[in-house]
């Protein structure tokens, strides 16, 4: 969780320096005499760092506690809601491999039930914090558009996709965080033959740092279209389409018809590395000399920077386009 | 030099015309009709620091559209401005830091919490050294006399204890430059009164620049010596507001009580009467023509008291209004209306 924030807050507080870089430039266009100089009070240096960022992340996190604890049953029924969803699935993927295993069979696609488990609770780790960090605030995208609440964010110093992103945590979405490590701890000593290394525990928060953010920036990419397109109209309900395939093993996706889609949705959208990676990472052994592997992990890397720099392209785009609402 | 300065400035946006029915809306799936709409047609403004200047206008004449162009929240089509020295839709962080916008009908406060927790968030956003924001923040507070109600949630404040709070909020950074959009709409006299007595009294402390619009009189009266009036996206007027009136209107209001009940009975002769409960009499006589009645008057008829003034600045401006909507270019008043219409209904 802890890591999903600083990367989070890492890569904004990059971005918004770059940002300065460029006002830098625009500033040395005009003479310097022409400036007013600004006030004392305003002597704050310029350029926004990391920990600026991670101040105002902090407090947004702080707000959204306190507006979370004011409405408390309301975060009871979510976080109980947003519970029993995660453990009837789990239910349902229990029941099948019970079925399965009368049946003969042992594995789907070369997943046991434990490290199926593995992968459940890898989906829901990176599914909730999603909904933690980023849901509430792609949803609420389309709403700030149509009121013209967005005029708030661009008047603000600091990066507007930051401030849009990140404004409301949903706290009660964390709930399943505890209920994904429980599983992992139920699962993991019982997938037989596995010996958990440290490489292992390092790389696996790192893939689910990576998979956050790429499901991250589908979704704000989506979100953005709202600026363009006026009204509620949105692409962002189709990220929830989309990431339906994200939650099976890829393995699954073979054939005629699978096999397409499994280059579509690793190469062009790349949602199945986003749960597949760490969860193969954990619930499989690591072997030095599988080339496949290690490809697909250092590819992963490179979705999740190709995402994000596509995602803010779009969210910039989308923002020349912005035309504010009559007050 | 000027701290706004603002060179030919244009906005126009494109509509999607709608047209009515099932069936146009159908053919309109496919080939859509889209129009122009000039909210701001070329506006030339020079505002020097320490300048309250008062934007009017009617609904629809581009006085919000032309804040938003210098809070850098959209881009013009054309033309140049500058404030503090920077082009304000280049959006930079150094800039943003130096200038803030309230607009009255919208809140950036969170809903559900205290404004204090707002607050605090504007200081990690503003990077406002602690001392500072603390010092800053119990003297708007003060000014305000909100004290008690920091705690509470906004949600549970009146309109006017809201818009105390929310220019708390923007102004917590201590800006130079401050537009105002409306920040009194919708407020009891009471509240916007006191509203009106901070604007002044903070204005003249910090000596900061405010351009404000407003469609309450009082407010303007109150505030404002410079007075800049745009209409279908024009200024047609930039001077004091006595001057308005000067330019304006062309009539005076006479208010006179006569002696002994003896009222004349065709004072119309004089001017159009405005109203008449003997003994008093109001008409409204042609400035020209003002001494003249008022010695024939005061000759012939026994008198009280007697005051000449000037009509109330309401309707001063509302004939201002109507008249630069009307002759140039007729439908600019709905066609500027309609983008704002437009505008929003596009969202």
């Amino acid at each position: 969780m802890r890591k999903g924030e600083g990367g989070r807050g890492n890569a904004e507080g990059g971005k918004g320096q770059g940002d300065d870089g460029d006002n830098g430039a625009a500033a040395a266009r005009l003479p310097s005499s022409f400036r007013l100089p600004p006030s004392s009070a305003q002597a704050a240096s310029a350029s926004l760092g990391f920990s600026d960022y991670a101040g105002v992340f902090l407090m947004f996190a702080r707000n959204s506690l306190i507006r979370d604890m004011t409405f408390r049953a309301n975060f009871i029924i979510e976080t109980i809601s947003s519970l029993s969803w995660a453990v009837m699935n789990l239910g349902f993927y229990a029941l099948v491999y019970n079925l399965m295993e009368h049946a003969g069979g042992r594995t789907i696609a070369g997943w046991t039930q434990h490290q199926f488990f593995v992968f459940i609770a890898t989906t829901i780790l990176v599914n909730s914090l999603v909904e933690a960090l980023f849901m509430e605030n792609a949803e609420e995208l389309s709403e700030l558009t149509r009121t013209g609440g967005l005029d708030f964010v661009l008047l603000k110093p600091m990066d507007p996709q930051f401030l849009v992103s990140v404004k409301k945590i949903s706290w009660a979405s964390l709930g399943k965080v505890l209920l994904a490590v429980a599983l992992l701890a139920y699962s993991l000593p019982r997938i037989e033959g596995l010996q958990l290394s440290l490489l292992q525990l390092v790389l696996y928060p790192l893939y689910i740092v990576l998979g956050t953010l790429i499901l991250y920036s589908i979704m704000i990419a989506l979100a953005a279209t709202s600026i363009w397109l006026g009204r509620n109209q949105s692409l962002y309900d189709f990220w929830f389409y989309l990431t339906n395939f994200s939650r099976y093993p890829m393995e699954i996706y073979s054939g005629r018809f699978g096999a397409p889609l499994r280059h579509a949705f690793t190469f062009v959208v790349p949602i199945l590395v986003v749960i597949n990676v760490p969860a193969a990472i954990l619930a499989k052994p690591m072997t030095a000399n599988n080339p496949d592997k290690l490809l697909l992990g250092a590819f992963a890397v490179a979705a999740a920077v190709g995402s994000l720099v596509i995602s803010r392209w779009v969210f910039t785009r989308a923002l020349m386009s912005y035309r504010s609402a009559s007050s | 030099m000027a701290v706004i300065e603002i060179r030919s400035l244009k906005k126009s946006y494109r509509v999607y015309q709608k047209q009515e029915g099932l069936a146009a809306s159908l053919k309109s799936l496919f080939h859509r009709q889209y129009r122009d709409v000039h909210a701001v047609r070329g506006i030339d403004l020079d505002v020097h620091k320490g300048e309250f200047v008062a934007f009017l206008g009617p609904n629809g004449a581009g006085k919000t559209t032309t804040l938003k162009l210098l809070s850098g929240v959209i881009t013009p089509t054309s033309g140049t401005a500058h404030v503090l020295g920077f082009v304000p839709w280049e959006r930079e962080n150094q800039y943003r830091r130096r200038f803030a916008l309230v607009m009255g009908q919208k809140n950036q406060l969170w809903w559900d919490l205290p404004a204090q927790e707002s607050f605090q968030l504007h200081q990690k956003i503003y990077c406002i050294e602690p001392g500072a924001f603390q010092r800053t923040k119990d003297e708007l507070v003060d000014l305000l006399g909100v004290g008690a109600l920091l705690g509470r949630p906004v949600r549970e404040l009146s309109l006017g204890e809201r818009m105390k709070m929310e220019l708390i909020a923007a102004l917590l950074h201590s800006p130079e430059v401050l537009f105002l959009d409306e920040p009194t709409i919708g407020l009891d006299v009471v509240a916007q009164h006191n509203i009106q007595k901070f604007l002044k009294h903070y204005q003249q402390l910090r000596g900061i620049t405010i351009l404000l619009t407003s469609h309450y009189m009082k407010d303007v009266a109150a505030l404002c010596k410079r007075v800049v009036i745009i209409a279908g996206g024009r200024i047609v007027h930039d001077g004091s507001l006595a001057a308005v009136i000067d330019r304006f209107s062309d009539y005076k209001v006479l208010t006179l009580q006569f002696a002994d009940e003896q009222m004349p009975a065709d004072l119309a002769r004089f001017g159009e009467v405005l109203e008449v409960a003997a003994p008093r009499a109001r008409i409204q006589v042609d400035r020209t023509e003002i001494s003249r009645v008022l010695s024939a008057i005061l000759s012939n008829y026994a008198i009280h008291d007697v005051s000449v003034e000037d009509p109330p600045l309401e309707e001063v401006i509302a004939s201002v209004f109507a008249m630069s909507a009307s002759p140039a270019q007729p439908g600019d008043a709905q066609a500027e209306h309609a983008a704002d219409v437009a505008a929003s209904a596009a969202k």
